[in-house]
């Protein structure tokens, strides 16, 4: 081949591989023209749908700014419905009260026989009584109308007329009248033979009253057997708490299960009506009081809280961790006094403190030696030390008494103190008369309770020994029994020295002063001057004779020593900060109709 | 002998238990010092009171009078079937029904023994085949010194220490009650909180009466699982050195089928014993559990009736204690033949 041949060749092949690549250049750009032509066009439609995208976007931002919109409306309907709520169930808590208690309705709710405190508290809350002791009361005769709107009495105080309230109606639509009050009493008197355990028994109310009359609608008169100026205190008791003849027979009225109405016979005229009472062997479980809307004084606003819840503890130390934990509004009765202290100083509760009128006294058993001689019955009294006991045992939350009738209320003396405290010279020279001395000493027993039914008894009777012993020429042995043991033995007469406690029926003079010659304490001491004076005593008015003459009493016991008076308690109740309305006065009522919350 | 003889002669065997322990109940009550009647009045009692009182509780009869009115009024159906409880007579204090009584705060009583005693069987079986497997391990050392703890430590004690760290400290949970003190309980159908709330669907009773019995349930249970976890170690450790159980673990059975189904069917037989005879024991009523917690249970009652001297209530617990003890032991004999065939042979 030539070169021409050659280059021909050569052009030839340059020519193809130019040629080739053009048209591999041409197609692969055709057709990347081609691809590029769909994406635009998907990018087009993209764009387009994007486009409609973002207009649907904005739709959904416009939509879901509306919804956020009906949502926080919404959320805000919701809180105003909460706090509505909220609100609402703050007024109705603020409406109950739940009330912690180591107390117990001791057999019934009827009046005829319930004479234990708390059993006299609930009927306070749902019975009504012609007058009432005004709260707050420093002696405990400032009587103050109730279903009475006034009274006056005869010169002779034997004939006592009421005026009645008109206007009171039972829940069953009855209108009070005076037919109901003479029921009342009547029905009382009659049942005492049945129930001489019972409060009407215990009080006297058929030695008292002779006869109750209905002199029309709304006034009645009892005449009395004898001339008795504290009669307005009686009336005030439980005891009188006017019933209702439907519900109350002339027999004695049990707690009926699941019926509040057939538990008791009283007529549901007081601020509050029973309306659940679960009781279960004798223990109760829980009382249940509702606000009375017949209650005749619902006008003035009362009772303010409206439903109050009884649950029952079964020590005091119980009650007090349920105080802590926020579990119970309030506690009353028993918190023990040294956590009374304790709470006293938690800013989570408040401590109510008020005046006490339960007492405790030594009695002596006379019908025997060594106490059937007035030295040696002295001679123990004066070795007494009162002070201690209040201080070490009570943390002073109790005071010593040196009387039978308690401090702020009429009559009431300093005559013990005569005898001094651990005044060992006149306790050996007493005895000595009698021939005892440190080595022949005087030795007797002792006895207290030991069941819990008076506060820290066994604590007490330690400390008396420990004054009584301290005197050289005493052997004391202490000895114990249980609340049914305790009684039985004094009724049997075989304890020669015990300790005894007193809760008012009323809070009179009259009710404390016969503590020294009692029968049904089983000393065997009697004294026909102390009950005469006593007597007296009953048929004035006029306070300052009667103070002279409960002084004469009290100085006469002070020489006999039958009974001697040991200490007068204090009352405290526990609740959250935020109650308000707490009375705790000589009474020792609590009067729940005035409670509320601040 | 069959299951169904042997149930039948334990059945029979139960009855005159029961009889001798009814005659020494009613015979122990009628020579003990004092008389309860006169006891019962405080101050001033008529003799025609304390007579008529006397013939009220049917005091005055004759003994073998009186006893057999005690026995068949026990046995009175007519008398269970319109009361729903035994005939117990009737309480000194207020002449209300004793059986009415009894069967009130009895379930209380149940409903805590039962709770108290799933606690403490499961926490103590549970702890003690643990320990058993890891023998002498310091794990076996941790529950045998936590089993003899909790079997020491006073309830009461422990009841305390839960009431301050849960109710004062934390505010969880209630300190004491059957129910929080603001929630009304349910009504009654069978008188277990629990169970009640649920039947009528209230949940807020349900979650509160739960609340309750927790922390009395479990210091209750806590207690009472160490007796079970020291048993429960020991009959364990003895069944794991049996052949059989050796056989079960070379025929491959996995680990968890010999300890449990083989080896605790067996050791379960003293624990069932001891659970039994606790569990009796609890529905006589907790007594320190109930002061501590003021649960309102049998325990309560009787120590209640005790210092009111109300004989024919404490009889009549007494009675009903008896009862549930020879209930119990006839169930227990029972699961035993069940679980132990050799005990029919």
């Amino acid at each position: 081949m030539g070169k021409t041949e050659l280059a021909i060749v050569v052009l030839v092949l340059i020519g193809i591989i130019v040629s080739s690549s053009t048209m591999y250049y041409t197609a692969t750009t055709m057709n990347n023209m081609s691809t590029l032509t769909t994406d635009i066009s998907t990018l087009t439609e993209d764009v387009s749908n994007l486009t409609s995208s973002v207009r649907d976007l904005a739709t959904i931002t416009a939509l879901i700014a509306q919804s956020v919109g009906q949502f926080n409306q919404s959320l805000a309907d919701l809180q105003a419905r909460l706090a509505a709520i909220e609100a609402s169930l703050a007024a109705k808590s603020k409406e109950t009260i739940i009330v912690g208690t180591t107390d117990n309705v001791e057999l019934t709710l009827d009046p005829a026989q319930a004479y234990d405190y708390f059993g006299w508290c609930i009927l306070q809350q749902i019975s009504g009584t012609l007058v009432s002791v005004m709260p707050n009361s420093t002696t405990g005769s400032d009587f103050v109308p109730d279903l009475a709107t006034g009274w006056n009495y005869s010169s002779d105080l034997k004939t006592w007329d009421f005026t009645l309230r008109e206007g009171v109606m039972f829940p069953s639509g009855v209108e009070f009248n005076a037919t109901h009050v003479k029921y009342s009493f009547d029905r009382a008197i009659a049942l005492i033979p049945n129930i001489p355990e019972g409060a009407p028994a215990g009080l006297g109310y058929d030695a008292i009253i002779n006869r109750t009359e209905a002199l029309s609608e709304h006034k009645v008169r009892f005449v009395l057997n004898f001339p008795f100026s504290a009669f307005l205190g009686i009336i005030a008791c439980r005891a009188s708490a006017i019933v209702d003849p439907e519900h109350a027979p002339i027999a004695q009225v049990n707690y009926t299960a699941g019926n509040a109405q057939a538990s008791t016979p009283i007529a549901f005229v007081g601020p509050y009506f029973l309306s659940t009472w679960t009781r279960v062997g004798a223990k109760d479980i829980e009382i249940r009081l509702d606000a009375n809307p017949y209650y005749w004084n619902a006008t003035s606003g009362k009772p303010k809280i409206k439903h109050v819840i009884f649950r029952f503890y079964s020590d005091s130390s119980t009650l007090r961790l349920a105080v802590e934990a926020g579990d119970v509004d309030m506690a009353f009765r028993h918190i023990s006094p040294t956590d009374a202290l304790d709470l006293d100083q938690n800013a989570n509760v408040n401590v109510w403190w008020g005046t006490g009128a339960f007492i405790q006294y030594l009695c002596f058993q006379e019908k025997r030696a060594p106490f059937d001689d007035a030295r040696v019955r002295m001679a123990v009294a004066a070795a007494l030390n009162r002070s201690a006991v209040c201080k070490t045992v009570f943390l002073d939350l109790s005071q010593p008494l040196y009387s039978i009738i308690p401090p702020g209320m009429l009559g009431h003396t300093e005559a013990f103190r005569k005898l001094g405290t651990a005044n060992y010279t006149l306790t050996r020279n007493l005895l000595a008369q009698l021939g005892y001395n440190q080595t022949h000493k005087l030795t007797f027993d002792l006895w207290y309770e030991s069941s819990g039914h008076y506060p820290m008894s066994a604590e007490q009777a330690l400390l008396y020994k420990q004054a009584i012993e301290a005197s050289g020429v005493i052997t004391v042995t202490l000895k114990s029994a249980d609340w049914s043991t305790y009684r039985a033995n004094r009724n049997s007469e075989i304890m020669d020295a015990y300790v005894y406690g007193w809760y008012p029926d009323y809070v009179d003079p009259d009710d404390y002063s016969f503590l020294y010659w009692a029968s049904w304490l089983h000393t065997n001491y009697s004294n026909a001057t102390q009950v005469a004076l006593y007597d007296q005593a009953r048929a004035t008015t006029n306070l300052t004779r009667r103070a002279e003459l409960y002084a004469q009493i009290d100085n006469m016991a002070v020489q006999q020593c039958s009974v001697v008076p040991l200490y007068v308690s204090s009352a405290w109740a526990i609740t959250k900060p935020s109650i308000k309305g707490i009375y705790l006065d000589i009474t020792q009522d609590m009067r729940y109709w005035l409670i509320y919350f601040g | 002998m069959g299951l169904r003889s042997y149930v039948i002669t334990r059945i029979l065997l139960t009855i005159p238990t029961l009889l001798l322990l009814l005659t020494m109940v009613f015979l122990v009550m009628r020579v003990l010092p004092g008389d309860p009647v006169a006891l019962h009045f405080e101050k001033k009692a008529d003799p025609w009171q304390v007579e008529s009182m006397r013939r009220q509780l049917g005091l005055d009869k004759p003994l073998l009078t009186q006893y057999a009115e005690y026995v068949f009024g026990l046995i009175d159906v007519n008398y269970f079937l319109a009361h729903g409880y035994p005939n117990l007579g009737k309480s000194m204090s207020n002449f209300d029904e004793v059986g009415g009584q009894i069967f009130s705060v009895f379930p209380a009583t149940l409903e805590l023994a039962i709770y108290s005693m799933i606690i403490a069987s499961v926490t103590g079986i549970l702890l003690g085949v643990a320990a058993s497997k890891s023998y002498n391990s310091v794990l076996d050392q941790l529950i045998r010194g936590l089993g003899t703890v909790t079997y020491a430590v006073p309830v009461f004690f422990l009841g305390i220490v839960f009431q301050l760290i849960f109710g004062v400290y934390l505010h969880w949970l209630p300190t004491s009650l059957r129910i929080h003190p603001s929630v009304p309980p349910p009504a009654t159908v069978t008188g277990l909180f629990t169970v009640d709330s649920i039947l009528q669907g209230n949940v807020i009773a349900f979650f509160e009466s739960v609340k309750a019995l927790l922390l009395p349930s479990l210091t209750l249970g806590i207690v009472l699982s160490g007796i079970f976890v020291r048993l429960t170690r020991t009959n364990m450790l003895e069944t794991l050195r049996l052949d059989f159980v050796t056989a079960a673990k070379a025929r491959g059975l996995s680990e968890d089928t010999v300890t449990y189904g083989y080896a605790l069917r067996n050791a379960f037989l003293p624990v069932l014993t001891m659970m039994g005879l606790q569990f009796a024991a609890l529905l006589g009523g907790a007594v320190l559990t109930e002061k501590t917690f003021s649960w309102p249970g049998l325990g309560g009652y009787i120590l209640d009736r005790i210092s009111s001297r109300d004989y024919t209530a404490i009889q009549g617990a007494v009675t009903m204690f008896g009862l549930v003890v020879a209930l119990v032991s006839l169930v227990v004999d029972l699961l035993y033949a069940y679980f132990d065939p050799r005990i029919r042979l």
